[in-house]
């Protein structure tokens, strides 16, 4: 029988489109409503897991204190991006932001006392010492299993999905408060919005961080999944996966973030077990190069044929 | 030491400075930021391989060769993709978001057909310039040369050619310049030319340059290359140029062992990152770009 | 005698090597409606960008209410009270037509997130108010039946009006409107002038205003200010700038040249 029938990969899609609803959702906040072109929200995923997995193995950190450190460390980095930067025209903008987020991979491989470098966390603790960051979550994970009597891609599931949908709510409630009508109003039109007294860049500096924390907390549950990782995992491809979770769902709706990530993991994680004719005429590494090949006609046919997404209208695409 | 990095300086700088060329001419015209180039670099890297090493042809006749077949694939997708894209209005999200899905098709393409093992040149390996207390490889001194014949062309075709004239009109005001009677898409197709022979002729000095690349050579360039075109003020192409050089020296010479002990040579991209961001917070325009009238 | 709710003084503003502002100086009285003329290119609109922040000027000051804002950010000095319209209205069209109203409102603590978690009850007290003075304003300018309507679906002549309640719903002192006739038919024309009128005499709101069609700022404005080749060149009220020989040879001037 083929996997795609498996319990177990329609649950691994199921948790990567969880995990990327929460990512993806950041770039919501950021472009969908602000407008701004954030093109290193990979960034923020990265500090999260790296600062909740560095505190646990060598501060020995209480795990869900950690994972509070590296939402508020990524907090700070997006204002620390965000101060210098968003005065800048919207391409510099964009150019800086993937920068940003190269420049911070670039330190997680060099600095190998403080990351486990290139080898990624395995080496957390040092050279020969095998470390790992997840054993808190895991028996939290089996406290799950027990309680409601499932196993354990079931519980990830469970949780991933209950924080997911509880972000996707807060933000959606959040774009309808007078906050939100303003950030609504900067993506319009700047200008108009501080012609009518709206602090422009004091906005986007709170859309641009609000987006950094939910990146993180994807990045600490990214984290949980794998129970290893390294800054390869970190690659400017990550943040472009979000863009088009966002685009497919259709810009300025937070709740068509989860359909997209689902559509986007089926496409992930689904050409992972393509194990039939042609493709299992292709070896595993070159499969991972269809599936990106894949991902690109996707991200250029969803620009070329339906740039609004799968619930935009195209009247709203051509207001003006 | 200090003469050697000065060298490594020019050829990295030389390399970075056609390819920030190629983006900036296509980008004054267009608004597009080509997330793709360094992609059509490796390209053009592969091709070179192709003639060089399976058809065992002369490095020059390869080189030739695939500049003009990336200025094809160029041209190509401009009548394929981005012109269909114009026509329907997209804006620089859009354009830019497409050139991304390109840029992944086109790496794991090229990774599809050539696989991911190393390449290297037949180019004598022997060969070494002495200039000074300098000394460059064959493959490094080819490319120094050819780098600077291809910069000072490039820097004539802007400024005395009709075709240059028209692109920079182009780059000044599209609108006004269709108005004025400039066949605009010609000078389109004409730009995407030209940024191809210089994405191909980058892809292969690069490789030279590397010795040894597999299929990400152009996007790990990539980076420093947009870094070199904000550096020159976006769509500036003689700005591209210096901003590549530039940053090509500020890249080696910060591991100069006699600045404070020189920085870690792998952090050589996060020092053009680093002037990059540093020169946007003291000059918005660029290093070498004008204030623009609002 | 009524005093300068806003005084410019010596502004100078070049871009490249031109003087789109030379050394401007004027000043607009409290409760008047005043209007701003002058040939294409004279400088009227780079000093609206200047007073109203968007852009700054290289010399001299601009007073508003006794205070400099010629320093200050477009944002800051639209909280102060002094609000612009634009020569094109930017309707933000993907926003409903009573959001566009909603967003204007002043002191609103539901706009900080501060405010949202700590005082719900005092976001929602003004969210209400906001929400009747709105519905006030659309009635007003008859666009009540669009509210919940894309304000990108209205008509150029409604996106006009749009902009104007938007412009009041922010409870502005001073109003300046950037060419308000422009591309509107006669009869919505006649309207905002009334609009204007009835509301400098019922809130002592001050007007200045850009505007090109002469028989509108005649007959409208309590003075005249008229700018040529970035200078203000004369100013007084209607009747005497109608006779200035330097305003004729100013419009003849361009007349001539385009």
């Amino acid at each position: 029988m083929s996997t795609i029938a498996s319990f177990g990969f329609w649950s691994f899609v199921g948790i990567v489109a969880g995990i990327y609803t929460l990512f993806a959702l950041g770039v919501q906040v950021q472009f969908g409503y602000a407008g701004l072109l954030n093109f290193g929200q990979v960034a923020f995923m990265g500090i999260g897991a790296y600062t909740m997995a560095i505190l646990v193995v060598k501060e020995d950190l209480n795990m869900w204190l950690a994972a509070g450190c590296g939402i508020v460390l990524a907090i700070l980095a997006g204002l620390l991006l965000g101060l210098p930067t968003l005065r800048l025209r919207a391409d510099y903008f964009a150019i800086t932001t993937i920068a940003f987020s190269e420049i911070l991979r670039y330190v997680a491989t060099n600095e190998d006392r403080l990351t486990g470098g290139s080898q990624g966390t395995i080496n957390l603790a040092g050279i020969g010492q095998a470390s790992q960051y997840d054993g808190a979550w895991q028996s939290f994970l089996g406290k799950v299993e027990r309680n409601l009597h499932v196993g354990s891609d079931a519980a990830m599931l469970i949780l991933v999905w209950t924080v997911a949908l509880l972000a996707v709510a807060a933000v959606t409630l959040l774009m309808r408060t007078p906050w939100g009508r303003v950030l609504k109003s900067i993506r319009e039109d700047e200008d108009a919005a501080a012609s009518l007294g709206k602090n422009v860049f004091l906005y986007k500096l709170q859309a641009l961080a609000l987006g950094a924390a939910l990146g993180a907390l994807a990045g600490v549950f990214y984290a949980w999944q794998f129970s290893f990782f390294s800054p390869d995992d970190f690659a400017p491809l990550i943040t472009f996966f979000a863009w088009m979770i966002v685009i497919l769902g259709g810009l300025g709706r937070a709740w068509t973030v989860p359909v997209g990530a689902l559509v986007f993991g089926v496409i992930f994680a689904g050409t992972r077990f393509f194990d039939f004719p042609p493709f299992s005429l292709l070896d595993s590494t070159e499969r991972a190069y269809v599936r990106l090949i894949v991902i690109g006609l996707v991200i250029i046919g969803l620009m070329l044929f339906r740039p609004q997404g799968i619930f935009g209208s195209r009247k709203e695409m051509v207001l003006e | 030491m200090f003469m050697q990095l000065l060298a490594n300086g020019l050829v990295t700088g030389s390399v970075i400075a056609l390819a920030a060329a190629g983006v900036s001419i296509v980008y004054g015209i267009l608004r597009l930021v080509n997330f793709a180039y360094g992609d059509y670099m490796t390209f053009g890297a592969f091709t070179a391989v192709y003639f060089n090493v399976t058809l065992e042809l002369p490095i020059v006749t390869a080189t030739l060769l695939a500049m003009l077949a990336t200025a094809l694939l160029s041209v190509a997708f401009e009548l394929v993709l981005w012109r269909p894209l114009r026509a329907r209005n997209a804006g620089f999200m859009s354009l830019f978001l497409v050139s991304v899905g390109l840029a992944l098709v086109l790496r794991h393409v090229i990774y599809l057909v050539a696989g991911p093992q190393s390449r290297t040149y037949t180019v004598d390996p022997y060969k070494v310039y002495v200039i000074g207390s300098a000394r460059l490889s064959g493959a490094q001194g080819i490319a120094i040369v050819v780098a600077a014949v291809g910069i000072v062309l490039v820097g004539i075709l802007i400024a005395r050619t009709g075709v240059g004239r028209m692109m920079r009109a182009l780059a000044d005001d599209l609108p006004l310049a269709a108005v004025a009677g400039v066949r605009t898409s010609r000078v389109i197709l004409a730009a995407w030319v030209v940024s191809g022979l210089l994405a191909g002729l980058a892809g292969v000095l690069a490789g030279l340059v590397q010795t040894s690349f597999d299929p990400q050579l152009g996007f790990t360039l990539l980076l420093p290359i947009f870094a070199a075109v904000i550096l020159g003020g976006i769509g500036n192409v003689y700005g591209a140029l210096l901003g590549g050089l530039t940053l090509g020296l500020v890249m080696e010479l910060s591991t100069w062992p006699e600045l404070h002990g020189g920085v870690n040579p792998t952090y050589k991209p996060v020092v053009a990152f680093g002037t990059l961001i540093l020169v946007l917070l003291l000059r918005p325009q660029g290093l070498f770009g004008r204030a623009r009238v609002v | 005698m009524s005093s300068a709710i806003l005084e410019v003084r010596d502004v100078v503003r070049t871009f490249g090597g031109l003087r789109a502002v030379d050394e401007a100086s004027f000043h607009v009285d409290e409760g008047s409606i005043t209007a701003l003329i002058g040939p294409n290119g004279a400088g009227k609109s780079t000093l609206f960008n200047v007073i109203s922040g968007f852009l700054s000027a290289e010399r001299g000051t601009v007073q508003f209410e006794g205070r400099r804002i010629d320093r200050a950010p477009a944002h800051r000095i639209a909280q102060r009270g002094l609000v612009r319209t634009f020569q094109v209205p930017r309707a933000l069209t993907r926003m409903s037509v009573l959001d566009n109203v909603l967003l204007a409102a002043t002191r609103h603590p539901g706009e900080r997130l501060n405010g949202l978690v700590l005082h719900p009850g005092r976001v929602r007290s003004r969210e209400r108010k906001a929400n009747e003075r709105a519905a006030e304003l659309l009635a007003l300018f008859r666009l009540d039946t669009h509210a919940r309507e894309y304000a990108g679906v209205l008509s150029g002549g409604q996106r006009k009006l749009l902009d104007f309640a938007r412009v009041l719903m922010a409870e502005p002192r001073l109003v300046l409107l950037d060419e308000p006739m422009a591309g509107v038919n006669p009869a919505l024309g006649r309207q905002l002038v009334e609009h204007v009128l009835r509301l400098r005499t019922e809130t002592g709101m001050t007007f200045l205003f850009v505007e090109h069609d002469l028989d509108i700022v005649m007959e409208a404005s309590d003075r005249v200010i008229v700018m040529n080749e970035g200078r203000v060149i004369a100013s007084g009220t209607p009747a005497e700038v109608r006779g200035d020989q330097r305003v004729v040879d100013a419009y003849l001037g361009t007349a001539r040249t385009t």
